[in-house]
């Protein structure tokens, strides 16, 4: 048996094999979002895999150039789509930054409130998916149930459970709905009861510890050079957090720890985003004690909505209104770039303004993107079992990643 | 002659009506149901004849139809034949393997002598072991003859699985076969007569391997993996549809009935009561006065006790499926080749080293 | 404040007898099966006596029962039919203007009095957004999004098209969602 292989020698060619080439997606179980991996198998290992995105693309970039200032915010919703109200925070904070408006303070806690619930409602979905990917079907349902009801709490502000459209330039739709902080109180009690639940029943499973830990690993050198950002960065050891490196609203005066993991595997990202939640219950908590009462929009004509009473009652206001709503507000001439701290990582909007009432160019820099990207290198050599927690702790949003 | 043929025939009806009568379709409520109140819903329950709907009982039912007038596609390319045997194969060891698994003891009716069990047959266990591999080819066939990428792949995952737990299998009961002496089921659950000889009082680690190995001869969370829904689509059945789709569910289900049937009869005292003997219960049912009636309410008690057990392992299993995640199909092999296996013939030792030293008195 | 980091709960460890499966998988089937029988016992108690207070699971049995939405929740955008049996919409079309997916068309006409009124109000199904725009910049009043989110879907496109006569509310239903409108939303206070 001390007969060396031959230098040439090819397994596939010697043995007449071929690899298995097998389409996974776009209509597949594992490939929610909408995806398509080509896998090349050599059995059950992954030879070569290709990432094929785009199938939810709708130009939303080109879309936002037909419509006004204000008439953009609807699609922004559809990006991320579980956590609606980031995407509006950023593309209204962007606005904001171009025109040179700072918002009420009210209007910033709020902003924040929403936002986290947005979060949380979006980890609940990530982690629930994970662990049904995997099996656990209960664990799942356990965390949809709590992402339900954050949902509700939402629904009771934004007036939607999905597509907020929550957010307007200098400041907000509407105001917070009476009896608010006490809900958060009930349902932030039953979150904590079913994370615990939920924790029991995986974190500590072996099962589920073989399943996630080393298993998609990234180290923080390479998670920065693929351009990763959010839980993913967090967990390759990086305590990088858009809220704490260049802190937006009012999230310098909330305490919360920024969950950091070591290895960058999906047990660390799976660990990151549970911690995360917890997190986000404390900022809710902190900003309903210190949020101030007083107006949640700027009180300047030129950027906010008339009150129905003026646009209406007033000749001066609604031929105010009926310029704004027709021609949009005129953002002044310029360009202007913010990151937001989106569920999956740095959300940055970047807009160009000609002084018109509509944008002149629009980019988004979604988190997903550069993250999904880095799959392939992730995955490569492993089990095609691997690939499915990976896909989901990267955690793909296919509106996002496709615009 | 013929009063043991209508016996045998009453017996078969019996075994056959139990698993594909009530236990197949219940079981696919209990596995709807269970699931659903312990995921705080409710789950099925809107089919209703005339506005009753038992709490979704006859979503079965409606199941049941909808998948008859279902089409019966069979994809272009496989192998016809082998695509359409495929289920039967799959669904008929598990029915078979219920032959030798007495489900009440030995009766005296009017002079005859009643044993409940189909087919008492001394190598009983054995037989079980070996119908119970033959299932594999129904499944590897249909991943095969399916000419799917994804069905090939289930069907080589479940082909591995299922002869590498095969062989674990047939280990984990060494033990329980040295401490009983006898391959015949029929003898193992008599000699558990008394409840201090059960087989769980000493071979409660062979029960948690042999339950092991047989969750994962059945395929079910969390060794799924031949099917494992977010990898493979649907695993070896991607392809079916209708009645034969059902076929591979009403087999699932009938072999977790075997599973809990064979565990009852290996561990848990088959149709004893506990801290009751059968001597105990006839002459406490007044057999002295009427030993007709009362064997014939002891073969009752009897066959209701074993039921009964037989639906508390089934609950086991059920919570098992809906409260676990899966393996990867590496790890279910690691599992099988170097935990089971050699914990099976650590125990194998044990036993025999208990047995030896009078440790573990045999009954 | 300054950044504060935790680390996360990274290295469990784990005891021989908890590498052998066995208790975490008791110990998950505690939490399940604590689920289930909390949950049977209040599906017990209430299929006996009480009703739905006692019923510990999140589903709601839709047909017969139904939640109540929300004031903020915006369904289905209807026109307002004001007291005195005139729909409020004065046909200046700023909703048409500032519908991101552009569905709604109108054709204004005047009444003999001189007033305003929609001759033609239609609003697409299919391509409505629930974005509340149009209420948000409707003027009078006269278009507001209702709570509600029956009917919203019909097997034919062409049943989705929304007449005038499909859309008119009459006013007293709406009050709910005026008050919000006038409180919550587009009120004096909110800057």
């Amino acid at each position: 048996m001390s007969e060396q292989p031959k230098k040439d020698y090819d397994f596939h060619k010697e043995h007449h094999t071929e690899l298995l080439t097998v389409n996974m997606g776009p209509s597949h179980p594992a490939t929610h979002g909408t995806v398509k991996f080509m896998l090349a198998l050599d059995g059950e290992t992954i030879e070569n895999i290709e990432v094929d995105v785009g199938y939810l693309h709708r130009g939303f970039e080109k879309e936002c150039e037909a419509q006004t200032w204000t008439g953009v915010f609807p699609y922004t919703d559809r990006l991320d789509y579980l956590a609606s109200v980031i995407n509006n925070v950023g593309y209204a904070m962007t606005v904001e930054k171009l025109i040179g408006i700072t918002t009420p303070e009210r209007c910033q806690y709020i902003r924040v409130i929403t936002s986290e619930l947005a979060r949380m409602g979006a980890h609940f979905t990530c982690l629930g998916a994970g662990a049904l990917e995997l099996g656990a079907l209960t664990a799942f349902i356990y965390f949809v149930e709590a992402r339900e009801m954050v949902w509700d709490l939402i629904e009771s502000v934004c007036g939607a459970r999905l597509t907020h459209n929550y957010v307007r330039i200098g400041g907000l739709t509407s105001d917070l709905p009476d009896g608010f902080a006490g809900n958060v109180k009930t349902t932030f009690k039953e979150c904590r009861r079913l994370w615990i639940d939920f924790d029991k029943l995986l974190t500590k499973n072996r099962i589920f510890l073989d399943r996630m830990r080393d298993v998609g690993g990234i180290s923080s050198a390479d998670a920065k050079a693929w351009g990763f950002t959010g839980p993913c960065l967090r967990a390759a050891g990086v305590p990088y957090d858009v809220r704490r490196a260049e802190p937006y609203l009012v999230y310098d005066r909330v305490d919360f720890e920024i969950p950091v993991g070591e290895t960058g595997d999906n047990y660390d990202r799976f660990q990151v985003r549970l911690e995360e939640i917890e997190q986000s219950m404390r900022i809710v908590e902190q900003c309903l004690v210190q949020m101030p009462e007083g107006p949640v929009n700027v009180n300047n004509p030129e950027w906010r909505q008339p009150s129905k009473d003026l646009s209406s009652g007033n000749i001066e206001y609604m031929i105010h209104h009926f310029k704004n709503v027709l021609e949009g507000i005129h953002v002044p001439k310029g360009e202007a770039y913010q990151a937001v701290e989106g569920a999956n990582g740095e959300l940055g909007y970047y807009i160009v303004s000609n002084g018109s009432g509509y944008p002149v160019k629009m980019r988004v820099r979604p988190p997903c993107f550069p993250i999904t990207s880095a799959l392939p290198m992730l995955i490569k050599g492993r089990l095609i079992a691997d690939l499915i927690p990976t896909f989901d702790m990267l955690n793909l949003i296919g509106g996002e990643c496709d615009r | 002659m013929t009063l043991a043929l209508v016996e045998t025939a009453a017996k078969i009806a019996f075994v056959f009506g139990l698993n594909i009568g009530v236990f197949a379709p219940l079981l696919g409520w209990v596995e709807r149901k269970q699931s659903a109140v312990m995921q705080d819903r409710i789950g099925a329950d809107r089919a209703d004849v005339f506005g009753f709907t038992i709490i979704g009982l006859f979503h079965t039912m409606s199941d049941t139809i909808k998948l008859i007038f279902k089409e019966d596609f069979i994809p272009r390319g496989a192998d016809r034949i082998m695509h359409t045997a495929a289920p039967a194969l799959a669904l008929i060891p598990a029915l078979v393997a219920f032959t030798v698994i007495p489900f009440g003891g030995h009766y005296t009716l009017w002079g005859h002598n009643v044993n409940l069990v189909v087919a008492d047959l001394d190598v009983g266990a054995l037989f079980v072991f070996a119908i119970s591999s033959l299932a594999a080819y129904g499944v590897v066939l249909a991943g095969w003859s399916s000419n799917n990428n994804w069905s090939f792949l289930g069907g080589l995952r479940a082909a591995a699985q299922m002869f590498s737990y095969e062989v674990a299998m047939g280990l984990t009961i060494i033990g329980l076969v040295m401490f009983y002496q006898s391959l015949s089921l029929v003898t193992i659950v008599e000699k558990q007569n008394e409840f201090w000889h059960w087989g769980i009082i000493w071979h409660w680690p062979a029960f948690i391997l042999y339950f092991t190995c047989a969750i994962a001869e059945n395929k079910r969370i969390p060794f799924d993996v031949p099917e494992a829904e977010s990898e493979l689509v649907a695993g070896y059945f991607t392809e079916y549809s209708g009645m034969k789709f059902i076929m591979f569910w009403m087999a699932e289900f009938v072999e977790v009935v075997t599973i809990s049937a064979l565990c009852v009869v290996l561990f848990f005292g088959g149709h004893h009561l506990p801290f009751v003997t059968d001597a105990e219960l006839i002459s406490g049912l007044g057999g002295a006065l009427y030993p007709n009636f009362a064997n014939l309410a002891a073969m009752g008690i009897g066959i209701l006790t074993f039921i009964v057990k037989v639906i508390i392992l089934i609950f086991i299993q059920m919570t098992i499926r809906w409260t676990l995640p899966r393996f990867r199909y590496d790890q279910v092999m690691a599992l099988g080749w170097k935990l089971v296996l050699p914990a099976s013939l650590i125990w194998i030792f044990i036993v025999g080293v208990g047995i030896l030293s009078g440790i573990m008195p045999r009954p | 404040m300054a950044t504060k980091i935790k680390k996360i709960r990274r290295n469990v460890t784990l005891t021989l007898w908890e590498q052998s499966y066995v208790p975490e998988i008791l110990r998950g089937m505690y939490i399940t099966l604590e689920h289930f029988f909390i949950n049977l016992w209040g599906l017990i108690l209430e299929f006996a006596w009480s009703g739905r207070e006692d019923r510990k699971i999140a589903t709601v049995y839709y047909p017969e029962e139904s939640v109540t939405p929300p004031p903020a929740y915006r369904g289905r955008p209807v026109l307002v039919l004001g007291a005195d049996g005139n729909e409020k919409c004065v046909a200046c079309g700023l909703c048409e203007a500032a519908c991101p997916p552009q569905c709604i068309s109108i054709i204004g006409a005047e009444r003999a009095n001189g007033e305003r009124y929609p001759l033609r109000y239609t609003l697409d199904g299919t391509r409505c957004i629930f974005c509340g725009r149009c209420e948000e910049a409707c003027p009078k009043e006269a278009i507001v999004m209702s709570d509600d989110w029956r009917n919203l879907c019909e097997y034919d496109r062409s049943k989705m098209i929304y007449e005038k006569a499909d859309l008119l509310v009459p006013e007293e239903k709406l009050a709910g969602r005026l008050a919000f409108i006038r409180d919550k939303a587009f009120g004096k206070d909110r800057y």
